[in-house]
């Protein structure tokens, strides 16, 4: 391989990491603040997808304009979802059982509305731009890349604000940090609970749209999606978005120069077996990697 | 009287089921019919080694999958190289007791929801691997060709045999001060470490076992469709449905998978001719409404009608706790 | 309280009830029962609706007639038809049930090559002819099966097809010689006899090509970026594809998306499929497809299908898919009347001599050879701008020339 397709392949890892970053931030909140493994989250990224399908199939908008749309449409789908379903779970500062199976259920459900509506056949967006690309010397990068890469990275700064400097961002991170404490302080601990959910979903939703523009989809669409989101998580840790980034950057570099050495159908394989490896080896992600080092010094 | 013999008839009536089934062959059944009950008897077994690991001890496995397909292909292959099938039913048991060692050594230091995200981890690979190896065919899957001609009612007494097998190997550790030690590990894991058990171990244990009844499931249906592929017996939906059976019958009950692998076999398959693909979406909605309604499954409802009749009859007002409240079931530790 | 006498009859009832499950059902007479179990729910729902519209004219034009012929008495057809959702299991079960339960004097199913291995097992079990105008690998064809018959010549005659054809433009001079070649073929049987029919020509005709990537993929992947990354770097002239409808869509637009650009592209037996021209538009132009069928074949009776077609469903067939069907039955219908008889083993005693002469296929004359595949010509057709699709090869079948290298 020449220095250009090196360079054509970090570029690559790059873009490919906004995405995944944005894709698992949805995941983390729920996790961080609900101790809730979200299973569903395969479905909400794939109901993204279809979202902006049909954004640009009926209103004939860009869908860059249907990824924005999904955050408040997503937001409020989230919301019901946890007032008719979630709440109903046993509050537990550790993962139950429960909460795993409910939205394993809710992802069936699902999955499996959109195989009655759509069928199983891929769906695709395509503007005149899908097929452009732009070139720099010898690289090529397509065009919606870069939209998408653009779009994931100024959604995760606006999650990064509302995470550090207002009131549902300190009690995110109080639930976070300790459930016990924060209700002591007075965090509103069912209310955070229903925004966060919101939040999540609404950035599923948002990151599915995204991935539409990307690639073509069924409502298988979200399950390689859901591991990713999965390692991320334990990759990058809980505490921060920026966590969630450096996760999401480690994934698409491990699986984009993997796959050049690796026969081409192992690439499903990558990510879950950096899951396995990663959870055996380090159960608190990077994060706890650097939390023990600080301790010791 | 009455409640002994209600008893009696509830002791005895797994007997009388089972005596009908093996005097069914002399009725002249459709061969259809015996497809059907053999498919159900498979997905049974299925169900209740997944139980033992997920139902009993609280380990929620999103990966038996890989037992099943282990058990398909080992058997497979040893029907393959010419040995007996019997013999190659026990091959199969060996190699997914041996992947359940391999997979529960470092899966099981993780807890909860960790573990079953990793089950789905090593699941998966699992099937890529298997898509990518040559010998057993790969992608392509891999054909089993018996010498002996095929003998629908001998694949359906195996299946019925192995049932009652797991039943009694079911309820024998159910029963068994082993049991008792896997349920409070459940509850708590560190408590139960505190009082004596050895969580790591034990959970290896009923891993193994649970491993061997799937993985022979898998052995009885690779020799009676005669060609397995990764796609099919490694699937992360197999693992789902190996999942929902015992949940929607009634999780960590013996009978729970039964009442699961009935709807799985029998009804699943007239859904699925005359509404495909919306068998799936029923499981779902099944799924949701046990959480967070009827988390003992099917057979908890059941238990329900029954108190209510009883109540009903005698008038005595069930001294019970209300099953309503969250936390009390069987799924957060509860004894039914 | 409850009498111990009714305890006894409630046992005695419920090992009755279990033990009365077995009910021999009564079959009819008075109609041939034919199975056919096609996907028209799940990836190949296309491909599976075309095949049973393809079955079901054949059925509807001999019914039509007055039906078979079965000694002396005229029966119809009557269709038991099981959607397999595109699932193997499914498809294997679900053709045990029509020949079991449903009683099938014959069955037509499994498209595409995963459906139709996991089918091809209850044919010999139940002794009941099987035919399938789906699927082709020999892998099916190779196992010693009496009741197996494929309406598609072998994938690996698919390969050899193409490359035949591409070493004919090297010979007309449109490719120079020593061409790299990147195979990128799905991860089935089907992509493996493509694969072994390309480098078995390159192999007898050494010096015209190389090839420099041989990789394979999963099936219903949604994303190739890995894979079209490899392809990129191994600086190929040719890329040669072997791929289902789906993955065929999703892998040319990541192609286009990528930037690639090669003198020669082709997808195996895909190009002309009217999903991919809506989806993908001007950049399914001059993609190569190797097919056992095309509407341009000149034959009266591919004019009189196309038609008929067209009229029965509102618009022309898509593909090879509905015209190879519809022979299947055809050729199912005249051995039954040549066998005189409903039984499994005459029927197929009369497959295995059938020859159907009006045949729509290249060659025009459908017939089974010894292992149950026939094997019949391929045509290469390749798709013009504006929604144009020639066929190519072989010379004195061809509608158009081939445009090599793309522009």
């Amino acid at each position: 391989m020449t220095a250009s397709d090196y360079l054509d392949l970090i570029i690559k890892s790059l873009l490919l990491a906004g995405i995944y970053a944005a894709m698992a931030v949805g995941m983390t909140v729920i996790y961080g603040v609900m101790k809730i493994v979200n299973l569903a989250h395969a479905g909400f990224l794939m109901l993204g997808a279809y979202f902006a399908y049909e954004v640009f199939n009926r209103f004939h908008l860009d869908p860059i304009l249907g990824a924005v749309l999904a955050l408040p449409a997503f937001f409020l789908f989230g919301v019901a979802i946890h007032w008719l379903l979630v709440r109903w779970l046993p509050h537990s500062s550790t993962p139950t059982l429960s909460s795993l199976l409910l939205t394993f259920g809710l992802w069936l459900v699902l999955q499996n509305v959109a195989y009655k509506w759509y069928g199983n056949e891929d769906y695709s967006i395509s503007t005149p731009r899908t097929f452009s690309s732009i070139q720099f010397g010898q690289i090529s990068v397509a065009t919606v890349s870069l939209i998408v890469f653009a779009a994931a990275v100024v959604s995760l700064i606006v999650l990064q604000i509302i995470f550090n400097w207002s009131w549902f961002g300190r009690s995110m991170r109080s639930l976070i940090q300790n459930p016990y404490a924060a209700q002591i302080v007075g965090v509103d601990d069912q209310k955070t609970a229903r925004l966060t959910f919101g939040l999540g979903t609404a950035f599923a939703g948002f990151a599915g749209a995204l991935l539409a523009m990307l690639y073509s989809f069924n409502p298988d669409f979200g399950r390689p999606f859901l591991l990713r989101s999965f390692v991320i998580i334990v990759l990058g840790g809980l505490e921060s978005v920026s966590g969630v980034a450096v996760g999401a950057l480690v994934l698409a570099l491990v699986e984009t120069f993997s796959v050049q050495v690796l026969p081409a159908s192992y690439q499903q394989a990558i990510a879950f077996a950096l899951l396995v490896v990663v959870l055996v080896v380090m159960p608190k992600g990077i994060a706890g990697l650097w939390q023990r080092k600080l301790k010791v010094s | 009287m009455a409640p002994s013999g209600a008893r009696r008839f509830g002791f005895l009536l797994p007997w009388a089921l089972f005596l009908g089934l093996l005097l069914l062959p002399l009725g002249d059944p459709s061969a259809n019919t015996v497809r059907l009950l053999f498919t159900t008897a498979v997905w049974i077994v299925s169900g209740i080694g997944w139980n033992l690991v997920g139902g009993l001890t609280g380990q929620v496995s999103f990966g038996f999958a890989v037992f099943y397909g282990l058990g398909a292909y080992v058997t497979a292959l040893m029907i393959n190289a010419g040995r007996s099938p019997y013999f190659a039913f026990l091959g199969g048991i060996a190699i997914a007791v041996l992947a359940s060692f391999l997979v529960g050594m470092p899966t099981f230091r993780l807890r909860g929801p960790y573990f079953a995200i990793a089950t789905i981890g090593v699941g998966e690979a699992t099937r890529v691997i298997m898509n990518n190896l040559d010998i057993t065919g790969g992608a392509s899957g891999y054909r089993v060709v018996e010498k002996r001609a095929f003998n629908q009612i001998e694949h359906y007494y195996c299946a019925i045999v192995l049932m009652a097998i797991a039943l009694v190997v079911s309820s024998l550790i159910v029963r068994s001060k082993f049991g008792l030690a896997l349920r409070a590990i459940k509850q708590d894991e560190d408590a139960a470490a505190a009082l004596g058990v050895n969580p790591f171990l034990s959970k290896l244990w009923i891993h193994a076992v649970g491993a061997a009844l799937t993985g022979v499931a898998g052995g009885l249906y690779a020799r009676y469709h005669a060609f397995i592929y990764p796609g099919d017996v490694f699937a992360f939906q197999t693992s789902i449905y190996i999942l929902l059976i015992p949940v929607i019958g009634g999780i960590g009950t013996v009978w729970g998978p039964v009442l699961g692998g009935i709807i799985f076999g029998v009804v699943e398959e007239e859904l699925v001719v005359k509404f495909p693909n919306f068998h799936l979406l029923l499981y779902g909605s099944i799924l949701i409404l046990i959480v967070l309604l009827e988390p003992d499954g099917l057979l908890g409802l059941l238990h329900r009608l029954r108190r209510l009749f009883r109540r009903k009859r005698d008038d005595s007002g069930g001294t019970e706790p209300d099953q309503v409240l969250w936390g009390r079931s069987r799924l957060e530790g509860r004894e039914l | 309280m409850v009498s111990s006498s009714l305890h006894i009859r409630r046992w005695i009832l419920s090992v009755l009830l279990i033990a009365s499950f077995g009910i021999v059902t009564a079959s009819a007479q008075n109609s041939i029962v034919v199975g056919v179990v096609m996907p028209t729910t799940g990836r190949e729902a296309k491909p599976g609706l075309y095949q049973k519209e393809g079955i079901e004219l054949a059925i509807k034009q001999i019914n039509a007639k007055g039906g078979i012929t079965v000694k002396g008495k005229k029966l119809q057809v009557k269709e038991v038809f099981y959607d397999d959702g595109s699932d193997s299991a499914k498809s294997a079960s679900l053709c045990e049930r029509v020949m079991s339960s449903d009683k099938a004097t014959a069955v037509l199913g499994g498209y595409s090559t995963a459906l139709g291995e996991a089918e091809s097992v209850m044919p010999d079990r139940y002794k009941i002819p099987w035919i399938t105008p789906g699927a082709a690998a020999t892998s099916i064809f190779s196992r010693g099966y009496k009741y197996t018959f494929g309406a598609l010549s072998p994938i690996l005659l698919l390969g050899e097809t193409t490359a035949e054809f591409l070493g004919s433009m090297v010979d007309q001079g449109k490719l120079k010689k020593g061409l790299k070649i990147a195979l990128v073929v799905e991860n089935t049987d089907h992509g493996a006899d493509y694969v072994n029919g390309i480098q078995g020509w390159i192999s007898k005709h050494p010096g015209y090509f190389t090839v420099v990537l041989n990789e394979k993929f999963e099936l219903g992947g949604t994303d190739f970026s890995g894979l079209l990354q490899k392809v990129k770097t191994a600086h190929a002239d040719i890329f040669l594809s072997d791929a289902h409808l789906q993955d065929y869509i999703t892998m040319q637009r990541q192609y286009l998306q990528a930037g690639l650009h090669h003198q020669v592209v082709s997808y195996g037996a895909r190009g002309p499929e009217s999903d991919a021209r809506k989806a993908l538009g001007a950049g399914t132009d001059y993609i190569l497809a190797a097919l056992w069928w095309s509407d341009k074949l000149p034959y009266p009776q591919a004019k009189k299908f196309v038609d008929e077609y067209k009229a029965e469903y509102g618009r022309p067939p898509d593909s090879w898919y509905a015209a190879i069907a519809y022979d299947a039955m055809r050729i199912l219908a005249q051995a039954i009347e040549a066998a005189g008889s409903t039984d499994g083993t005459a029927i197929r005693n009369a497959l295995a001599k059938a020859q159907l002469k009006n045949s729509l296929v290249p060659g025009q004359v459908l017939k089974f050879g010894s292992n149950g595949q026939t094997d019949y010509p391929f045509l290469v057709t390749q798709n013009k701008p504006g929604d144009k699709v020639d066929i190519v090869y072989p010379k004195d079948a061809a509608t158009g020339s081939p445009i090599v290298p793309r522009p």
